[in-house]
This record gives structure tokens, sequence and C-alpha cells, in this order.
């Protein structure tokens, strides 16, 4: 059980650091929640790759959680990081749409205005704190859905041996 | 705690939960209709996991919902597939579902957003709600399952029971 507790935490890291990279990148980001998804399903790939004993779905609902919280960490890192190349970018976009297009589409300003751009304390907490919470439901689902998809069938029993019944890791027949 | 009254807490906990999350989508646009400033904290919430884009959201009270229309359909298909897993497994045990079940509903969100990332077409609303529809109702299969699995082995670890007998 140590063992395996000790195994949870670098899968969970690697998953959580990438996905933290890539949602905090802009335009990058875009892909939604589909990143902590992947990253928690990459993260359950490196438990059973690495683990010896049989996982179930909760192993991958709890690494999960852990990729999402690091995932957030990583996240708000990011984005205090490209915040300041982030304004410059997008008012640089903004200009360009202005000198090209008669009418700005629906929202755009509104989107890109100084206020998007602001990183005071309590908003950086904030963010922090529902990315933790919204990252670690997703990794969960992210983890328990990688399970099921790349854990190994167990050996089929040798002819004439009792048949032992699954545990909820497997899929149903 | 009896196993079908963990899975049944399981349930009704992500139930109010995905309840909470579609409430939030739809109140942010009606508190910025009303000039509320709490609409930025149900913005916020949703900004970690979604674009945002207005030109791809739905409009409600005349101001985009809190996700995009892909987003959107993944939390109403979550929803309904919480009705779908309460009347297919109800609560007595828990099993996921299929590979290729999953692999059948993923692949039509998949096509769609890769086609629009490289710019190979650009879906409208219905289309990106449609996909997320279809994926998010097999969620709720897999999170009930592993959430309600982890309360269930650790019961067994604190009976002392082996961990990966069901």
């Amino acid at each position: 059980m140590n063992e395996q507790r000790t195994l949870t935490l670098t899968p969970a890291l690697i998953g959580g650091v990438l996905v933290g990279i890539l949602s905090g990148i802009p335009l990058v980001n875009c892909l939604c929640c589909l990143w902590i998804i992947g990253g928690a399903m990459l993260a359950s790939y490196l438990l059973i790759k690495d683990s010896t004993a049989r996982l179930t779905s909760s192993d991958g609902a709890i690494i999960g959680v852990f990729t999402g919280i690091v995932a957030a960490v990583v996240k708000t890192v990011v984005e205090l990081i490209m915040t300041p190349l982030n304004k410059r970018f997008f008012q640089g976009l903004m200009e360009r749409f202005a000198e090209y297009m008669e009418e700005m589409p629906p929202g755009l300003e509104e989107m890109f205005d100084e206020s998007a751009f602001e990183t005071t304390v309590p908003r950086i907490l904030i963010g922090l704190l529902m990315s933790g919470i919204i990252f670690s439901a997703l990794g969960a689902l992210g983890g328990i859905i990688g399970i099921s998809l790349f854990q190994k069938k167990p050996p089929q029993p040798p002819q004439g041996a009792p048949n032992v019944p699954e545990n909820t890791g497997n899929r149903q027949p | 705690m009896s196993q079908r009254n963990r899975i049944a807490l399981v349930y009704f906990l992500t139930l109010g939960g995905i309840l909470l999350c579609v409430g939030i989508i739809f109140l942010a646009p009606y508190l910025k209709s009303r000039g509320s400033g709490l609409n930025a904290f149900a913005y916020l919430f949703f900004a970690p996991t979604c674009h945002q884009i207005p030109a791809r959201s739905i409009c409600f009270f005349g101001h985009p919902l809190a996700v995009c229309a892909r987003c959107l359909g993944i939390y109403i298909g979550f929803l309904g597939g919480m009705g779908i897993y309460a009347l297919r497994r109800g609560f007595s045990a828990v099993a996921m579902p299929k590979v290729r079940t999953l692999i059948l509903v993923t692949f039509p969100l998949i096509l769609d957003a890769l086609g629009n990332l490289f710019h190979l077409w650009n879906a409208p609303h219905w289309l990106r709600f449609l996909t997320g529809i279809l994926w998010g109702s097999i969620l709720p299969f897999y999170f009930i399952t592993g959430v309600a699995d982890f309360f269930i082995q650790k019961k067994r670890l604190k009976a002392g029971r082996p961990e990966n007998i069901s």
C-alpha cells in the first residue's frame, strides 16, 4: 500500500504540470476541459504502467484529483507569468482587427478590455480556488476513464479453475 | 452505511453538483442583464475550463451563457446522463461502461473539435451542443462508479478486508 501511495504522486505531478502549462497558454487553452481530462488520463496510464497491483476506478479518481490540484496551481503560475505578454498580444490583435474590419465581432472588445488582464491578489486566489475545485472534479473523471481504458484485462484462469469475481475497476461484461 | 446507500449518496451529491453548475451557467447572463456585479463570479467559476468566447456561446437574456455551446452540451448531457444512470443501473452496484461505447460517443466531439481547431469547418452552435450532449451523457457512468468505488474501498479497508474483493 505504501509503495502504491508513493507511485501515485509522480504520475499526478507529470500530468498536472503538463496540463497546467497547456491550460495557461492563450489560444492553446481553447480545448477547455479536455486538457485536464486528458492529463488525468495520462496520469492514470503512467500509474498503471508503474504499478504491479491491479488498480481500481477509485485509484483513478484519487490520482485524477491530485492531477487536477497540481494543474490548477501550475495554471495559475503560468497565467501570472503570461499576463503581461497576453495583454500586449491581444492589444496588438485588437489593433489589427480595427484596421481590417469595419465592425468588431460581438463581445470581442469586451472580452479583451483592461479588466480581463487584472492580476489582483483576491482575483488570483479566487481563480486558484475555483480552478482547484473544477480541475479536481474533471481530473477525477479523467482518472477514472483512464483506468477503464488502459487497465490491462485480468489473465484468463486456466480451464477447470474456479472463476474469481471481478472488482469494480473492471467493465461490465 | 450499506453499499447501496453509499452509491445513492454519491449519486445525489453528484446530482446536486451538476444542477448547481447548470444553474450558474444560466444565472450568469441573467445577473448581467440585471446589472448585478455577481455575474463576474458566475463567469469566473467556469473560466478555468471554458474559453467563453461570446461568438461560440448561446445567448440568454441578451448575454452569452457562462460556457460555450459545446461545454453547455456537456453539462446538459451530464445532467441527462444522471437520469439514464438511475434508470439503467440503480444503486445496487457500480460498473464501468464498455470502451467501445465511450469511443462511439467521444468520436463526434473530438472530430468536431479538431475540425474547428484546424479551421477545416466552423460548426454551428447546435452541432457543438449536440456533440457535447452525446459525450456528456456517458460521463456520470464513470464519475459515479469511481467515486462510489472510492468510498466502498475505504469502508473495506477500515473493516480490515483486502481491497480487490468485490
